[in-house]
């Protein structure tokens, strides 16, 4: 049978849903013009060039405002003294190994937190009753501030690696299962029965369906949680650290260097920054799908 | 002949019953069953016990003489909503269908899932994804997919509930068809009264929840095997149509 009119129906229908995201901004048509109407949409290529050219902006303001010596260098060196200061601390301090340091540090530490956290979240919603039993206990937790559990920890672990990865992964594990949960939750239960009504059993469906459903978000919870990690490992490599970029930036401080204080948390913001774009880029490249014609 | 049949089939969700007068009904082979009723009356509860999604407090029922069981693939399940997976491309939707089964080689999964994407009319959309195809194009994903895994009895949730009033009747005109061609049994869900009376063999007329049997139509005797869009604007179909709605308000009255 021919179904020609229902393939064009298909295109109108996709145009259809597209009119509807505008529609907010037509609602008002003698309303401001421009990108500052509310929800207005920015012409193509627009975004990357606002982000790079207000952040441009902001650190211009910064380094004039640095060099017309309205700031003391000890409290607010300019930029580009952060950016020489970066460059020597490259060649005389090793900064790139204890970047690379701490670059493992947290990666070891997000993939045990993952490892663990989807296995056992999965489990917390598909199965209710390994949901009762951790949910309390995984609530508690979550809850403790991580430096509060540093003692603990140096107890328990001595001041090696051992410490700054239980740290890493206290921060994170406990959130992330509790996203992985979350997101296994929300799989439609349709999915469950069409893989069950071809033939599929329970272990088929998690696999090929529930898995293949939560990707996405899951993808996206580990993306933040990895943000995380970050955090809490200054405040391991703080405490007890002969490396890394936390102990870069407190053993500057003991001698009031500001200018490589600031370099070690502006490798941070990069390392932090360029992960997640990267991060981003593959979400898309990968789950194409989500998005329609 | 019966192919399924509910025998004194009661259901409760904790204290709320859903079919509380026991349920008896046998579905001939090949016919094509439509459960009308009120939003949230039973219907579906009733019908997803036949797939094996949910099961009776009391009663049985049976296909072919048999207990169901657990789902398989000889029944398949047609939703409103979420019934392709968006990750999958149309052709790969619909060959998951074949996904478990162990008696197919690579090769003839392949030329029957081509084949069904051809009854549906999505072979030329087999590369697109979900997202990139109508509602409507969609439900042809699910009920190919049902086909492909071999399933004899159909289970239509609403399934042309979120569509317009012209694709509706489109997919109706073909659901019926390809029913038809490849002599399947089907119990399919709805509200709307023309629906169930353009694509059923007999209707089956719900009262609101607990569910009981208000009244059966036999559309076939009324309407014969065949139905084209034409009839919609007939007088046989007004009548009974008018008879429909006559029953179901009947329904909701003594209700009230």
């Amino acid at each position: 049978m021919s179904l020609v009119a229902e393939a064009e129906g298909g295109t109108s229908d996709v145009a259809g849903s597209s009119v509807q995201t505008t529609a907010p901004s037509a609602r008002r048509p003698t309303a401001r013009r421009g990108p500052f109407r509310l929800r207005a949409p920015l012409p193509r290529g627009w975004d990357a060039a606002v982000a790079v050219g207000a952040s441009l902006a902001i650190l211009a303001v910064w380094e004039i405002v640095a060099r017309l010596g309205l700031t003391t260098p000890l409290f607010f060196p300019a930029p580009s003294t952060i950016l020489s200061t970066m460059a020597r601390m490259i060649s005389d301090q090793n900064l790139l190994w204890h970047a690379w340091v701490s670059t493992l540090r947290v990666w070891g530490a997000f993939l045990l937190a993952a490892v663990m956290a989807i296995p056992i979240g999965v489990a917390m919603s598909g199965y209710r009753v390994v949901g009762a039993a951790l949910e309390p206990a995984v609530d508690f937790i979550r809850y403790l501030p991580v430096p509060a559990l540093v003692p603990l920890a140096i107890i328990w672990f001595g001041v090696g690696e051992e410490t700054k990865i239980f740290l890493l992964w206290l921060g994170t594990f406990f959130q992330l299962v509790l996203l992985v949960a979350d997101d296994m939750r929300r799989v439609p239960n349709e999915y469950f029965e069409i893989a069950y009504t071809v033939g599929a059993n329970e272990r088929q469906a998690l696999k090929d369906v529930a898995f293949r459903a939560m990707l996405p978000s899951l993808v996206d919870n580990l993306r933040i949680s990895l943000g995380w990690c970050w955090t809490y490992l200054i405040i391991a490599e703080i405490v007890a650290a002969d490396s890394g970029l936390g102990f870069v930036i407190w053993a500057a401080r003991r001698y009031m260097k500001t200018p490589e204080v600031m370099a070690g948390v502006v490798l941070i913001g990069v390392i932090g920054l360029a992960t997640d774009q990267l991060l981003r880029l593959l979400h898309r490249r990968a789950f194409r799908y989500l998005r329609g014609a | 002949m019966v192919h399924l049949q509910f025998d004194r089939v009661t259901k409760r969700f904790g204290d709320v019953p859903v079919v509380e007068t026991p349920f008896d009904l046998s579905v001939r082979r090949h016919e094509f069953v439509v459960f009308l009723g009120p939003s949230g009356c039973g219907k579906t509860t009733l019908m997803r016990m036949v797939g094996g999604l949910d099961a009776p407090t009391t009663g049985e029922i049976r296909l072919e003489g048999e207990p169901v069981g657990p789902p398989d693939r000889r029944r398949g399940m047609v939703f409103q909503s979420y019934s392709s997976f968006p990750w999958l491309t149309v052709a790969e939707n619909v060959a998951f269908g074949m996904k478990y089964r162990t008696d197919l080689t690579e090769t003839e999964k392949a030329v029957r899932a081509e084949q069904y994407l051809d009854l549906v009319g999505l072979y030329e959309f087999s590369d697109h994804y979900p997202n990139q195809v109508s509602g409507g194009m969609r439900q042809r994903i699910a009920i190919a997919r049902t086909l492909a895994a071999g399933a004899d009895v159909l289970l239509m949730d609403e399934p042309f509930g979120a569509l317009d009033a012209l694709r509706r009747e489109q997919l109706q005109t073909e659901l019926r068809a390809i029913q038809r061609r490849d002599a399947k049994t089907v119990v399919f869900v709805t509200h709307d009264v023309e629906e169930a009376l353009f694509v059923a063999d007999r209707v089956v007329v719900f009262s609101k929840r607990p569910a009981r049997i208000v009244t059966q139509i036999d559309v076939r005797s009324r309407l014969g095997d065949e139905r084209t869009i034409e009839m919609r604007d007939g007088d046989d179909f007004f009548a009974l149509r008018r008879e429909t709605i006559g029953a179901v308000r009947a329904a909701a009255g003594d209700e009230l």
